[in-house]
């Protein structure tokens, strides 16, 4: 268990260092660039020696090689710079945005599963009846609907229906529950149905081919309530490539919530990402996008893990 | 002093429809509350000098004065009015500028200003420092000396006289900075806020809001009014919509569209108020002079033809942010050429068909057959350039000409008409001032901002004639001349429809005039909440 | 593990279905899946509508008719007009083809692109396959949206590069599927067999293995479809995918369909009805055909 563990640790780094590669060489190949952006603004009107002046004090001079190992060497220590656009650390960038994209990352993941697992069992006991083919629509309707529609639509009802609109400011849980919720659930109604249609597929064909299984059938005969059966035998065994979808899903919201974000004006990560690359801050977006990938690969390491413990065969492939 | 004739108010008045002004005359200005506003953009640093963003000027010109000021009531934004400046007198010959300092002003720490803290901030943004970034310096080219004879007074002496100087120190972006703190650190400044204006900083949370409070010691007794001002950042315009709507902010200071113009008003009725205004900002399309067949400038002046302005001035001012016919300044405002005398340039005209006609002639002369096929770059920006874009192309079709849109992303868009890799281009420009030497510097032959990339000493002759002109009568004809030149006889660039600012703001918010620069009027210490 | 169905049985099914008549197989998927079969109905209707778009269109999709803008939806103009005084009906008609020329260009080509590279990596294995699976991990880890935002700001937006920036993201999770259930028969006797008989690698790849992970690439193949039509609307409605004025349904949603989301809902209610129908149909289907083609699923 622990060479593997350790094989399987080993492995990751070269994948973060090839992410951080890719990283830092697209957003080079896009062109634009922060220095020109930020001081020639609507009028274009900005000295090429002022340019030049402001190029070189942030390192953009340098050969697009050493750029990188002296990145790279304030990545091991985890100093990620200072952001091109404002001057200010990455991390003081960073933090309070990931204070929302994580929280509502955790209450969409809350609204995906609550929906998910008794539609997908549901979905699974009832197979190929009118409940079945409901559930199955229901929720290959919400990953249908394009996310930019969605948020549009829901934040015209309220304005239209209730006369109300959710908070435009953040504030955290901890300052003022109901303001903090009251920002945050419509768009993690939104984003948790969006993202419940897979795992509630995985929750049916999961269950589908557990009940199939013989001591399902076995405990069936015995005329145990079905209920009982559900919680203790099936729902277990069904749980773990639930469980992966789950946690994979709920990596990517982190950080892939680009659109929402902006119809629901948060300030989460998502956000910060579109004006990072619109304003080709390159320090940010390569510390954005490390934190996103990074989260995936952590993510799917621990999952890894969680297999290779609850099922030994993995370990010796 | 000057020149905002009543008649251009007059006008500009006339040619605004469907507004509900703010009745700041006869109400009684009423103490207290807080005003919220949405500011679109964000600022990077928190030091005006060094920035190019209304985005910083929004939520930071409560905090300051500047030397002089736009007047915050006068709806061209061309008057200069003293902030810090209590009274000025300007020499005979139009080079020695003298400035008397207002007395009892004190910064947010208590200390007082005085000249040296004028020079001092003026020294930085007319010889900056090397590791200052004085982006507007230019403007200053003419300052040869700034003196202070005493504590309360400073002297610019210039090398020429400048007609557009005046306006220039009322620049929004000039900040009057304490000498000491300078002398200390040139850079405090980008991360600091400390200055003499009507609101004093309370605390700034990165992407999301920014919260100033009534300043007690203000110098302008019984001003401001308000309590303090929450500036919340919001970057998507539906966002921005559903903001005021749903009245979790009074106002938004840049602009709306006009439609959102109209659900707004429809969903709350007398509990929003409209000012519009002619903005200043112009959407032109650069054409490549070193590229065949825009190098003849009978292709030119028939792309020009083929625009239906008039009719567009009817039509896409219901979808876009554009309304007013306009030559090359703001239409309005004391530069403006009257519309009557803008209809005999090309493209201006009254009759379409006539125009659309004589194009088609002017092509086949220069050789371009039916159906010729061209690209025209056009920016990745909703408003207003997307929808002038499409407006564009369909009037092209309608000479015969095949035209094929490339959409560029916004923030690659300016290193692509810097490199010239176009044909047609939409180029852009917006001003902080309504002042010409501002809006025209950018065609000089050797301008970095030349797109088109004309050479044409006539055009820069004139322009530095009527930038030295005093008499105003004769700097209007040196301009009209330029005009001229630069949109008929040789249709350099051509001018699509003006901006046109929309504010539907909360009716409670009173004492706030627009004007047709959102750089300007954003100090706040004029504006209050009724109720 | 759960993408991983033995695939012999997978392909037991589609035999017969070729032998035994198309027709009868068709009817059987009908009877047995009615909600496949209902997506399968759309995405007929809107492939045919996509071909004949110049028939159906009652109105040139591009010309400007200021006289008509933003009418609302009448006997001339069924579903409105837009902003420009464009026919909405007939850009969402012209739109179809944007919709589905992106969406199978894009995912015919990643789902294929990923096959190749995922048998070749489970049929190589060893270092080939570390290797391979270090560089898809790579990509893997960015988002869908990330990496297609990146790869269109640097190519500039037309058609072929709209597909080529949808496809990328694509290749590394086809491959991932189907390098698993290609794993599973590499190690079957007939492959061995092919082996020992001194086939070339090449030949073994495409008559033995590409064959027989047929199953996982059809499920692949269909769910990338409907998220290449998703991930298309989001560029073009961000502005990065297709350009006026070329009809495309998340074009139609950008600028004025949002702002007169109220005063004119047909303009952004129709487009939006189109993207998530065509949507719709593709994933149901895609469903269904999964049902079907995993016989652990089956009804007993």
């Amino acid at each position: 268990m622990h060479k593997y563990l350790l094989k399987r640790f080993l492995l990751m780094l070269p994948t973060l260092f090839g992410v951080a590669l890719v990283t830092f060489l697209l957003i080079r190949v896009i062109p634009g660039d922060v220095v020109e952006l930020r001081y020639s603004g609507d009028r274009g009107a900005v000295s090429q020696e002022l340019l030049d002046r402001e190029r070189a004090r942030i390192g953009l001079d340098q050969p697009v090689w050493k750029q990188f190992v002296t990145w790279m060497g304030g990545v091991l220590r985890f100093d990620f710079g200072t952001s091109m656009w404002t001057g200010a650390p990455i991390w003081e960038e960073i933090k309070l945005r990931f204070a929302l994209s994580f929280q509502l990352a955790i209450m969409a993941t809350a609204v995906a599963v609550l929906l998910a697992i008794p539609l997908g069992v549901l979905a699974a006991l009832k197979q190929d009846t009118w409940v079945d083919y409901s559930v199955r629509v229901f929720s290959i309707a919400g990953l249908s609907m394009p996310s930019f529609w969605l948020g549009i639509v829901l934040i015209l009802l309220l304005l239209v229906v209730f006369k109300w609109l959710p908070p435009m400011v953040y504030t955290p849980f901890w300052t003022s529950p109901t303001q903090n919720l009251a920002q945050l659930i419509w768009p993690a109604l939104a984003v948790g149905y969006r993202y419940s249609a897979i795992a509630t597929r995985m929750t049916r064909s999961a269950m589908l081919e557990v009940l199939r299984e013989d001591y399902i059938r076995t405990a069936r005969a015995k005329g145990l309530m079905q209920k009982l059966i559900l919680s203790r035998h099936a729902l277990k065994n069904a749980m773990l490539p639930v469980l992966t979808v789950v946690a994979l899903e709920f990596a990517f919201l982190i950080g892939g919530l680009v659109v929402t974000e902006q119809v629901f004006n948060l300030n989460g990560i998502g956000l910060l990402f579109v004006q990072a690359v619109a304003q080709r801050d390159y320090t940010l977006l390569q510390a954005l996008i490390m934190l996103v990938a990074g989260a995936f690969i952590v993510v799917n390491f621990m999952m890894d893990i969680a297999y290779a413990w609850l099922d030994p065969r993995i370990r010796y492939r | 002093m000057r020149r905002p004739s009543l008649l251009s108010i007059a006008l500009a008045l006339t040619v605004l429809t469907a507004i509900a002004w703010p009745a700041a005359a006869q109400d009684k200005p009423r103490s207290g509350g807080e005003l919220i506003f949405v500011v679109p953009s964000q600022p990077p640093s928190y030091d005006g000098h060094q920035e190019e963003t209304f985005g910083l000027i929004h939520p930071l010109a409560p905090h300051y004065s500047t030397l002089l000021k736009v007047d915050p009531f006068d709806k061209t934004g061309t008057k200069p009015v003293g902030d810090l400046a209590e009274s000025w007198t300007i020499s005979k010959d139009g080079v020695t500028y003298t400035f008397k300092i207002r007395k009892g002003v004190k910064f947010h720490d208590g200390s007082d200003l005085t000249s040296k803290d004028i020079k001092a901030t003026y020294d930085r943004i007319v010889n900056p420092p090397p590791d200052v970034k004085s982006l507007r310096k230019a403007a200053y080219a003419a300052v040869q000396s700034i003196d202070t004879p005493d504590s309360h007074t400073v002297v610019f002496k210039l090398k020429w006289p400048e007609s557009s100087f005046l306006l220039n120190l009322a620049s929004p972006w000039n900040f009057v900075y304490k000498a000491d703190i300078l002398a200390k650190d040139q850079k405090w400044y980008e991360k600091n806020v400390m200055g003499t204006g009507p609101f004093t900083f309370v605390e700034h949370v990165k992407g999301s809001h920014w919260v100033g409070k009534k300043n007690p010691h203000y110098w302008d007794k019984g001003k401001p009014y308000l309590d303090g001002y929450r500036a919340i950042f919001i970057s998507s315009s539906s966002a921005q919509v559903a903001a005021v709507r749903g009245e979790r902010a009074h106002i938004q200071f840049r602009g709306f569209t006009p439609a959102d113009r109209e659900s707004l008003v429809s969903a709350l009725g007398p509990k929003i108020t409209v000012q519009e205004s002619a903005w200043d900002c112009a959407l032109m399309v650069a054409m490549h002079h070193e590229k065949k067949p825009f190098d003849d400038k009978r292709v030119r002046r028939a792309l020009s033809l083929a625009l239906d302005r008039h009719a567009a001035s009817k039509t896409i001012s219901k979808i876009a942010i554009v309304r007013d016919v306009a030559g090359i300044q703001v239409p309005g405002t004391p530069w403006a050429t009257p519309p009557d005398e803008l209809e005999k340039l090309a493209g201006y005209g009254r009759d379409i068909n006539k125009s659309r006609a004589e194009a088609r002639r002017l092509l086949k002369e220069a050789g371009v057959p039916d159906g010729f096929a061209f690209t025209f770059k056009n920016r990745g920006i909703p408003q207003p350039y997307e929808p002038l874009g499409i407006w564009l192309i369909d009037q092209w079709r309608q000479i015969g000409l095949n035209v094929k849109q490339e959409v560029v992303e916004a923030s690659a868009y300016h290193p692509m008409l810097k490199r010239g890799d176009f044909e047609t281009a939409m180029d852009f420009q917006c001003g902080f001032i309504v002042e010409p030497d501002l809006d025209l510097g950018r065609f000089l032959s050797n301008s970095d901002a030349n797109y088109g990339r004309h050479k044409d000493t006539v055009i820069d002759d004139l322009y530095v004639r009527q930038a030295r002109a005093t008499d105003p009568e004769e700097r209007k004809k040196l301009l009209r001349q330029l005009e001229k030149r630069l949109l008929d006889d040789e249709v350099h660039v051509m001018y699509t429809l003006q901006w046109h600012r929309i504010i539907p703001h909360s009716s409670k918010v009173k004492g706030w005039t627009i004007t047709p620069s959102h750089y300007l009027n954003n100090q706040l210490d004029t504006v209050w909440l009724a109720e | 593990m759960a993408l991983n169905p033995p695939l012999d049985q997978a392909v037991e099914i589609e035999v017969p279905a070729a032998g035994g008549g198309w027709t009868q197989a068709v009817r059987e998927f009908c009877r047995a899946r009615p909600l496949g079969a209902i997506g399968a109905g759309i995405i007929v209707v809107m492939l045919v509508v996509a071909v004949a778009a110049p028939l159906l269109a009652p109105y040139d999709p591009v010309v400007n008719d200021f006289a008509s803008m933003l009418a609302a939806p009448s006997a001339a103009h069924w579903l409105g007009t837009d902003a420009f005084g464009r026919d909405v009906l007939s850009r969402l008609i012209y739109g179809s083809r944007t919709a589905l020329l992106v969406g199978f260009g894009a995912s015919v080509l990643g789902a294929t692109l990923g096959a190749v590279l995922g048998v070749a990596s489970a049929y190589f294995g060893g270092r080939v396959d570390l290797y391979l699976q270090r560089v898809m991990d790579v990509f893997l880890s960015f988002p869908l949206i990330i990496l297609a935002l990146a790869l269109v700001a640097i190519l500039g937006n037309s058609i072929p590069n709209l597909i080529l920036a949808i496809m990328i993201p694509m290749i590394p999770r086809s491959a991932l599927v189907i390098r698993s259930s290609a794993l599973a028969i590499r190690e079957m006797p007939y492959v061995d067999a092919a082996r020992a008989a001194g086939f070339g690698h090449g030949r073994i790849i495409l008559r033995h293995m590409l064959p027989n992970v047929m199953a996982s690439y059809l499920i692949m193949l269909t769910a990338f479809l409907g998220q290449a039509i998703l991930l298309e609307s989001s560029l073009s409605f961000l502005g990065l995918g297709v350009q006026e004025p070329i009809a495309a349904w998340g074009l139609m949603l950008r600028g004025a369909a949002v702002e007169f989301a109220e005063a004119a809902p047909w303009m952004a209610v129709f487009p939006g009805l189109a993207i998530s129908l065509s949507v719709f149909a593709f994933n149901l289907f895609g469903d269904s055909l999964r049902d079907a083609l995993d016989p652990r699923l089956k009804t007993q």
